[in-house]
């Protein structure tokens, strides 16, 4: 309880801030300093958010992003654990790869939509791929890394109880890696909602980047800013649910967070 | 009570042990490295053997190539009559970084558990039944579900020994197991660990560069050399069981071991380095 009044009065500074923020946004705009047209109020902003919602047709759009983003980013991080654990743990592996990996990883995932287009046209399995393209890489570092700093007493101790090599991988290397594998996925789930919406944005067929670019083209700048704010809360969202998770997996790892 | 059945019998339950011209050369990028030479060890069943030596006098190797974690370049190890290659079953590693070797993730229960659950298929109450079991007989019955990190360093140490026993292992290797646990704590679980012995009657081999731990612990002392390790002396102790700390410290025999031992560990070396202040 205490706690929570702590974290309470910490958090006060920083919305008053965005309060006033705010506010000044709307005095500027209502004042005409800035064109209402470009800039709407804030409160503007926040009418047309809460009648998207109320309506319902924020649902169709947020269904659809959130899906593509969970199916991609599953993909890419699970493709990218399993493959980190064993390049981690197989040095032969890890010399294959590596070359490879090092390639590929500095291209900016989203300059390959347009390669993408031309392979899988403009449906779900491009975005699908792109999602996972972008949230595989650094997942897959992290996870060399985390496996690498395994303290070989505890791989030892697991083979000298008979545990086969699966074992040590499962139930060793994957738990002991997890928080650098967290934090792979952290980096990850930001770079996967970029390239989620952009790749809505160029392919047109529905999403939050959709409308928000829709938005734009028919002049309903409200409308586009609307939609920022379901993305924003999208993101936040996503990112709460992500820390909660990684809190409960990896309690062990600041005892004083216990 | 079919548990106690399954469990151990109160008898003799390890496996003789022998070493035979097992050498050891580190080799790297730029040198090799001569760990240990030429050594022939035969440890009985159920015996109690320590082998002491100066830091860095390839003891630690030595165990780790009688568990199958490093492979000898050349020489053999042979459980009962069988050659040892990779992990033998029945053998047991005790490590010196007891809060290394626990999972963190797991709790004192889930890692007793982890030694012996996928040999074995119990079910979930004998499973858990025999975690109390080993947790009970080193005091740590009302732990099981705290996590390592809680508890203090030789409380772990104390889980490990559990763990190490739960798989009911005929043999025990001991990497200076006490080294970093404080004076007084160490005391208790050599207390410990003779009674779980004497219970089980397992085939015990400590390594060890505590001269008073090594006596006080183990029948016969085999003492090696500075590098590269050979096998100076085998010293039969002859210290009557049962031991108790106060009384067998005193012992006149276990001070007369220990000058012996001290002296040979003493002894000047050929080189400068190392030499004790």
């Amino acid at each position: 309880m205490r706690d929570l009044i702590n974290r309470a009065q910490n958090a006060v500074p920083g919305v008053a801030f965005i309060a006033i923020l705010l506010s000044l946004l709307e005095a500027a705009a209502r004042l005409g300093l800035v064109d209402r047209s470009f800039i709407p109020t804030p409160s503007d902003v926040a009418a047309r958010t809460v009648e998207i919602i109320a309506s319902g047709k924020v649902v169709e759009p947020l269904l659809a992003t959130t899906l593509l983003l969970f199916v991609g980013y599953a993909i890419g991080c699970l493709s990218a654990v399993v493959l980190g654990i064993l390049m981690g743990n197989y040095r032969r592996l890890y010399n294959f790869f590596e070359p490879l990996t090092e390639l590929l990883r500095p291209i900016p995932k989203a300059a390959l939509l347009p390669v993408l287009i031309l392979f899988l046209g403009l449906g779900p399995s491009m975005k699908v791929t792109i999602v996972a393209l972008a949230a595989f890489f650094p997942v897959l570092i992290n996870t060399v890394q985390g496996v690498r700093a395994v303290d070989p007493v505890l791989t030892d101790m697991a083979r000298t109880f008979g545990h086969s090599g699966v074992a040590v991988l499962w139930r060793i290397l994957l738990p002991a890696s997890a928080p650098y594998i967290f934090s792979g996925m952290r980096i990850s789930l930001g770079i996967s909602l970029v390239v989620v919406i952009i790749a809505e944005m160029v392919s047109g067929s529905g999403g939050l980047g959709d409308v928000i670019l829709h938005g734009q083209r028919m002049f309903l700048v409200v409308d586009s800013y609307a939609w920022l704010v379901v993305v924003a809360a999208l993101g936040f969202g996503l990112n709460s649910l992500f820390r909660w998770a990684e809190r409960r997996t990896t309690y062990w790892v600041s005892p004083a967070t216990q | 009570m079919e548990r106690a059945v399954k469990t151990s019998p109160r008898s003799m339950n390890g496996e003789a042990l022998s070493l035979g011209g097992i050498t050891k050369i580190f080799t790297s990028r730029h040198n090799e490295l001569l760990a240990v030479q030429s050594v022939d060890l035969a440890v009985q069943a159920g015996e109690f053997l320590a082998i002491v030596g100066p830091s860095g006098c390839g003891k630690s190797t030595l165990l780790q190539i009688i568990a199958g974690l490093i492979s000898p370049s050349a020489g053999k190890v042979l459980l009962g009559n069988e050659d040892v290659t990779g992990q033998p079953a029945h053998m047991v590693y005790l490590f010196q970084q007891y809060s290394k070797s626990l999972l963190p993730w797991q709790t004192v229960e889930q890692n007793v558990k982890f030694s012996f659950s996928h040999r074995m298929h119990l079910s979930r109450t004998a499973t858990r039944e025999r975690c109390r079991e080993y947790l009970d007989m080193v005091g740590l019955a009302d732990f099981r579900d705290h996590y390592p990190w809680q508890l203090s360093g030789g409380m772990q140490q104390r889980v490990a020994i559990a763990r190490a026993l739960a798989a009911e292992p005929r043999v025990l290797l001991l990497d200076e197991p006490f080294s970093s646990i404080d004076a007084l704590t160490r005391l208790d679980l050599h207390a410990l660990l003779l009674d779980l012995w004497t219970q089980k009657r397992f085939t015990a081999v400590l390594v060890t560069h505590d001269v008073d731990e090594a006596v006080f612990l183990a029948d016969r002392i085999a003492v090696l050399s500075r590098r590269p390790g050979i096998i100076l002396e085998i010293i039969e102790t002859g210290m009557p069981r049962p031991r108790s700390p106060l009384e067998t410290h005193e012992n006149p025999k276990f001070l007369a071991v220990r000058h012996q031992l001290l002296s040979h560990l003493l002894a000047k070396p050929e080189s400068v380095d190392a030499r004790p202040h």
